[in-house]
């Protein structure tokens, strides 16, 4: 290689899952620093320790780009010879090559080297920022629509289903439930019509996961309806998204054109007597709409509104017909169960809860974006290692999960294993993936007043404790906030919280209290002081901030020049100082001033 | 009957026939990012130059858009794959960086390091 | 065989149950009765208010009683500290968004969110804050609507689209903002509405109300220079009693003529003798189409809020429709014209008052094309729940008044005039006299059991000198569509069809006493033993055939000539015109829930 060698030539990804971990990969990739360094090479070998690369069984795993080579069943003693023969020699050592041909495997061929993807492990993205989604050709190039001829040639219905029984698969628009078995329900419904939904009426604010998706790869969700609709005998499918999102709708509009173009869907798909089509309906863009009996009397032209469940949209569903509704991100990996097969879906994530999961990573973060981890991921690797940790240097304060109706977990809770049941225990929910990162600078009480707000805005008003109840928690806030807070105030919160909580109709109010109630039981002191002391530790409540010039002023003048309502007098060269009576806290003397004399209390 | 399995593999030798009738196996491949996201950073404008050059007779370079990555606070994204080398991500592109994309990497043969995402 | 049984627990003691049936279905028959406040029996379960959670062991949260069905070993526990505890904090925040003007408020006394409020002890308020502040609609002549007052609960949501097929009604906006309103917020005389009225028989508050008229009706009682006129409706006297605590059932015929003679009426004439007079004509009408002129089947018109919503829904069939004014505007005519001739006086002088079980006939009586010589046949109409207020105010002891017989020369009515209070009432009346105008002979067997009770769609047949006609009976403008649907299909199917806008026919109308505490509105038992008292009245009379009536007899001998006589048709016949307020949804869009 010499002394003109190329900067960061190879990239070595190592699996850093747990099973890898367990099997010695911490050793291995010390093993590898060590050699790169005796032969000089460091510089030009990157290496990336990525989350579980589903490959568990023959751990540890590692990766050499370019040329997506994966070694298996790596050990310490294998080290030297990787390094000499194939990162200095450029000749693969063919004996540790494993053939593992997964569906997700091109994407990390692209992006693999680049830390925020390669500890990634991207199962319902896994052609996302790979093909062009305008391009049917593309799609099927990847093994596209492969997963629907398999089952059209060899499974039965009843096969499918247990297929995706046997895979774990869980809903992935919040609550969870098992995949399988809402389709196994809808499947015994006895009916001469029945229905497939995707629900893409992605309402929360800051999630764009279900955007993304189908945006970038609009087919795979199209293949998984299409999968589903055999399985559970329905031959109507029907896509419902929120009309804001043009250009999702365009794509989709294209592939299923596409797609029917090539008999992947209408009459007798693939020659077999199977048949299926999609239609497009557009969505109002109300946040309830995501939840599906709502979903449902939106299709069919009335007011978004949930209704009592049972009896579930499996029973009785669109225009009463059995119904199965899924998410995008649920269909989405309906065709990699297929093809790679339950038994391997079945190895990524935990035990209760399989696959990966899609979060739409923002906030005070330095990387946001969609990060797709195996379920079981701690929130630390996905804030400190994907994300990049908090920007600007400063410190965690909490991560807010599950879009607007999930809970504020502060960094006690760094490390838990992420799923279902390890969200909910610790007072939050993996709702669709919303993930938001809080820094100091935030305000709790104000960050639940904010979600709340959003939670009493989109109520669709029909039950009681939604409506009224979080109209009442918002005004207590609001009043805290402002300082006005009372004694009890707190304990108010807790009652009507709790009461929206458990007797609320649907989702949306039984998860609106989670961002106070989350945030009372783990920053109950905030609260306090705001109520007690009248303090905001954060200085966003501006009614309980003020602003005094200190000693360090040197009478520049630019405060007083920036001021909009005369409040800061003066006079050049000599400390200034601000009317608190006239001061409307607008902070901008606060911005403007660069000797630190301003001080925010 | 014809089976479905064998019907998709054919379907596929043809799809992939098509996309290397466009010319896939140039030497580079460009791909812009053209999700809402990526278009709301400018990736329209991006994709204008690219498609440009390549009218212009920027030989050699199959240029293609592609959807959202996921990296949200580097968009516009553009991706440069070389087979046999790292495929080069970059990000933060406008029109003046890509023109320079367009002049040292596709046709000096030289990444530009510091817009790499890394 | 005997029926299978379930196990359930309610609060620790074990029960066997039928299955299929909710926990508020199963508790309400072992005696527990969980408070609830959305529920109607008759109508879709909303879920809406969580008034009648319950909480059910292994669930997490409270489930609704009148959503969740029982099942083998279910642990229900309905009134625990909690649950009561949340409940009860749940009735406070629909108080704490509800105006607190019981005092004033027209339903106090009768409000069902007033006796829940009672019941769960709210004394204190924890939660209060803003509230809603909207302006009420008066624009209809009939129906008020005030959505301060509305707790959402959407009884009025779903009678309108279930039991009557309006839709003139949803709930709009979001949020603490929710609020029921018409399509495109419009006033509601021009919306949709039909002004049945159904709306304010189950809002559980007084988010509906008939518009008033009792303080100008009492301002003109006053006034020396008028002749007071009132009529009465069959239905009145059938329900009136129960808004003084008498149970359904009693008719209270005498009483009520002798209360609005006391309250300052001059004449109290009854419409059911209008009734009869209806039957002569509808019948000669009737049988002239049959013969060939005029189109079949024909369709009653007797019902205001049914005509508007055939003028809007199915204006196709208005050829259909008879010509006939209902009985209460037939009255009006004859108030305006007939009798002013005969007490010898001008009609202006005549201040005609109608005292319906109905709130659309408000709206009826302001149709123009119902004028008579420029002057309105009948100038004001009151409910049967504003004439029981109007009693009260005036201080008049109806529990005791000794009745009294309504006036001559309008007063006198046949059976067949009474049982026009009831579904299928008017088809038996005019059976009666079209037999016999047909055939030339009496028909003996009178009471035309077929066409009796709550069924939605009934039929019957009768033949006629070897004819067979072929009748048919809807009541609630739901079931009237359904009808009109089968006619649209099947135009054949049918000669003649009566048509009622409220469930139950008037015995059901929008104006009726409110279900007092432990009744629901609209329950089907009270309307069965109002219809009875009507039936009872049909069979107490000697007269029990409209052209038996000698008052009608004379009336066609001093005035109208024959039925359907050129004085008859200026007067006592109308038209009907195709209505298209915005807001009307195709049938069938509609689905049937």
């Amino acid at each position: 290689m010499g002394k003109n060698k190329k900067k960061k030539e190879f990239v070595i990804t190592l699996c850093d899952g747990t099973a890898c971990i367990h099997n010695g990969s911490k050793e291995i990739k010390s093993g590898i620093e060590k050699q790169l360094e005796k032969h000089g090479i460091s510089e030009s070998v990157r290496i990336i320790l990525s989350g579980c690369l589903g490959m568990c069984d023959k751990g540890p795993v590692l990766i050499v780009n370019p040329g997506y080579t994966i070694y298996g069943r790596v050990t310490e003693k294998d080290i030297p010879e990787i390094i000499e023969s194939h990162i200095i020699g450029g000749k693969a050592v063919s004996r540790l090559v494993i053939d593992e041909d997964h569906l997700y495997n091109r994407f990390f061929r692209v992006f693999g080297d680049v830390g925020f993807f390669g500890r990634q492990m991207r199962i319902t993205l896994r052609n996302c920022g790979i093909i062009d989604p305008e391009n049917i050709d593309d799609y099927i190039s990847l093994r596209g629509y492969e997963a629907i001829a398999k089952v059209l040639s060899d499974m039965k219905p009843g096969e499918v289903i247990e297929e995706v029984k046997h895979s774990g698969l869980r809903g992935r628009g919040g609550a969870g439930f098992p995949t399988g078995l809402k389709w196994e329900f809808t499947a015994g419904q006895k009916s001469d019509e029945k229905y497939v939904i995707c629900n893409a009426d992605e309402g929360d604010p800051g999630a764009f996961m279900d955007r993304s998706a189908i945006e970038g790869d609009p087919h795979t969700v199209i293949e998984g309806m299409i999968i589903g609709g055999y399985a559970v005998g329905s031959s109507k499918g029907i896509i419902y998204i929120r009309a804001e999102y043009p250009l999702a709708i365009k794509r989709l509009e294209k592939a299923i054109k596409d797609s029917r173009r090539n008999g992947f869907l209408g009459e007798n798909i693939f020659g077999s007597d199977f048949s299926f089509d999609i239609e497009i309906r557009l969505g109002a863009g109300a946040f309830v709409c995501g939840e599906e009996t709502a979903l449902i009397h939106s299709i069919e032209g009335s007011r978004g509104m949930p209704r009592p469940r049972p009896p579930y949209p499996s029973v009785n569903g669109l225009f009463g017909k059995p119904t199965l509704i899924n998410n995008v991100e649920t269909w989405a990996n309906i065709p990699v169960i297929i093809l790679d097969g339950a038994d391997w879906f079945r190895k990524v994530g935990t035990e209760k809860s399989k696959g990966t999961k899609v979060f739409a990573l923002a906030g005070k973060v330095k990387n946001t974006g969609l990060v797709e981890v195996p379920m079981g991921t701690t929130l630390r690797e996905i804030i400190f290692d994907i994300g990049g940790g908090i920007e600007n240097g400063k410190k965690f304060k909490a991560v807010q999960t599950g879009g607007p109706s999930g809970g504020c977990l502060p960094e006690k809770y760094l490390d838990t294993p992420i799923d279902y049941e390890s969200l909910a225990k610790a007072g939050s929910i993996m709702g669709s993936g919303g993930m938001i990162v809080i820094d100091e600078d935030s305000c709790m009480v104000g960050i639940a007043k904010f979600f709340l707000e959003f939670t009493q805005n989109e109520s669709c008003g029909k039950c009681t404790p939604c409506r009224e109840g979080t109209k009442r928690m918002l005004e207590i806030l609001t009043r805290i906030t402002e300082g006005k807070g009372e004694e009890g105030d707190v304990e108010k919160l807790e009652r009507l919280g709790n009461l929206i909580k458990k007797a609320s109709l649907c989702g949306l109010g039984q998860s609106a209290p989670n961002p106070v109630l989350s945030t009372i039981l783990n920053f109950r002191e905030e609260y306090e002081e705001h109520i007690k002391d009248k303090k905001c530790r954060a200085g966003e409540c501006r009614s309980l901030i003020g602003y005094e010039i200190n000693s360090k002023c040197v009478g520049c003048g630019a405060c007083k020049r920036v001021c909009p309502v005369g409040a800061i007098s003066g006079t050049p060269k000599n400390p200034h100082f601000i009317d608190k009576a006239k001061c409307v806290k607008c902070g901008q003397c606060y911005e403007v001033c660069k000797f630190g004399a301003i001080d925010k209390k | 009957m014809v089976k479905p399995l064998d019907i998709i593999r054919k379907k596929r030798a043809e799809a992939i026939n098509r996309i290397v009738g466009k010319g896939y196996l140039s030497t580079k491949r460009v791909y812009v990012g053209m999700a809402t996201c990526e278009i709301a950073a400018g990736s329209k404008k991006v994709m204008e130059v690219f498609k440009e050059a390549v009218n212009k007779g920027l030989t050699d370079v199959y240029l293609s858009q592609k959807g959202c990555a996921g990296r949200c606070n580097l968009e516009p994204t553009v991706e440069v794959i070389e087979e046999g080398k790292i495929p080069v991500k970059y990000g933060k592109i406008n029109e003046e960086r890509a023109r320079e994309i367009i002049e040292k990497h596709l046709k000096g043969g030289k990444t530009i390091e510091e817009w790499i995402i890394k | 065989m005997e029926k299978k049984t379930i196990a359930i627990y309610i609060n620790d003691k074990p029960y066997r149950v039928e299955p299929e049936q909710t926990i508020m279905q199963a508790a309400d028959k072992l005696g527990f009765h969980i408070p609830r406040l959305c529920y109607h029996p008759k109508l879709s379960i909303e879920g809406a208010c969580r008034v009648c959670i319950v909480q059910v062991e292994g669930v997490k949260n409270y489930v609704a009683s009148c959503a969740y069905p029982v099942s083998d070993g279910m642990k229900i526990h309905t009134n625990t500290q909690e649950i009561r505890r949340a409940r009860r904090d749940i009735v406070e925040l629909i108080l704490d968004n509800h105006p607190e003007d019981c005092h004033t408020c027209e339903r106090d006394g009768n409000c069902e969110l007033q006796r829940l409020a009672y019941s769960m002890g709210i004394r204190k308020r924890h939660f209060e804050g803003e509230k809603k502040n909207y302006d009420k609609d008066l624009s209809s002549p009939a129906v008020v609507r005030d959505p301060d007052k509305c707790i959402l609960c959407g009884r009025c949501v779903r009678i309108c689209s279930e039991i009557q097929k309006v839709n003139a009604l949803r709930q709009a906006y979001r949020g603490f903002k929710t609020v029921v309103m018409p399509a495109y917020n419009m006033p509601f005389t021009e919306s949709v509405c039909t002004t049945c009225g159904q709306c304010i028989n189950v809002c559980p508050t007084a988010s509906f109300v008939e518009k008033n008229y009792t303080q100008e009706l009492f301002e003109k009682l006053s006034d020396k220079s008028l002749i007071k006129v009132a009529q009465v409706a069959p239905s009145v006297r059938a329900a009136i009693g129960e808004a003084f605590g008498i149970p359904p059932g009693t008719a209270k015929e005498k009483e009520t003529a002798a209360a609005l003679k006391r309250m300052g009426f001059d004449y109290v004439f009854d419409t059911q003798f209008s009734a009869d007079l209806t039957i002569m004509e509808e019948a000669s009408e009737f049988l002239e189409r049959l013969q060939g002129k005029g189109k079949l089947p024909m369709i009653t018109s007797c019902s205001s809020a049914w005509m508007k919503c055939m003028e809007q829904f199915y204006p196709d069939l208005i050829d259909n429709i008879s010509t006939c004014k209902s009985p209460m505007s037939m009255m009006g005519s004859l108030l305006k014209t007939y009798f002013p001739e005969k007490i010898k006086t001008a009609p202006g002088k005549i201040f005609s008052v109608a005292v319906m079980c109905c709130t659309a006939k408000k709206y009826e009586a302001q149709r123009p094309e119902l004028k008579i010589n420029g002057l309105n046949g009948v100038d004001i109409v009151v409910t049967t729940r504003e004439a029981a207020w109007m009693i009260k105010s005036a201080g008049i002891d109806f529990l005791n008044i000794k009745g009294e017989e309504f006036d001559h020369p309008l007063g006198l009515s046949s059976g067949a005039g009474a049982i026009f209070g009831t579904t299928g009432g008017v088809m038996e009346a005019a059976i009666r006299t079209a037999y016999e105008l047909y055939t030339g002979e009496t028909l003996l067997d009178i009471e035309v059991n077929d066409l009796r009770g709550l069924k939605g769609i009934k039929e019957g047949k009768l033949v006629m000198d070897g004819k067979e006609v072929r009748v048919a009976v809807a009541h609630g403008l739901g079931n009237a569509c359904d009808l009109l649907d089968i006619v649209r299909k099947e135009p054949d199917k049918y000669h003649f069809i009566e048509i009622m806008g409220c469930p139950g026919g008037c015995v059901g109308g929008g104006g009726q006493p409110y279900a007092d505490a432990n009744s629901i509105p609209l329950d089907e038992d009270c309307l069965r033993l109002r219809a009875k008292a009507l039936y009872d009245l049909d069979r107490s009379r000697t007269i029990r055939r409209s052209h038996e009536n000698p008052d009608i007899q004379r009336v066609y001998k001093e005035f109208l000539g024959r039925p359907l006589s050129e004085i008859s048709h200026k007067i006592l016949h109308t038209h009907y015109s195709k209505k298209e307020p915005k807001g009307i949804i195709p049938r069938g869009l509609v689905r049937a829930r």
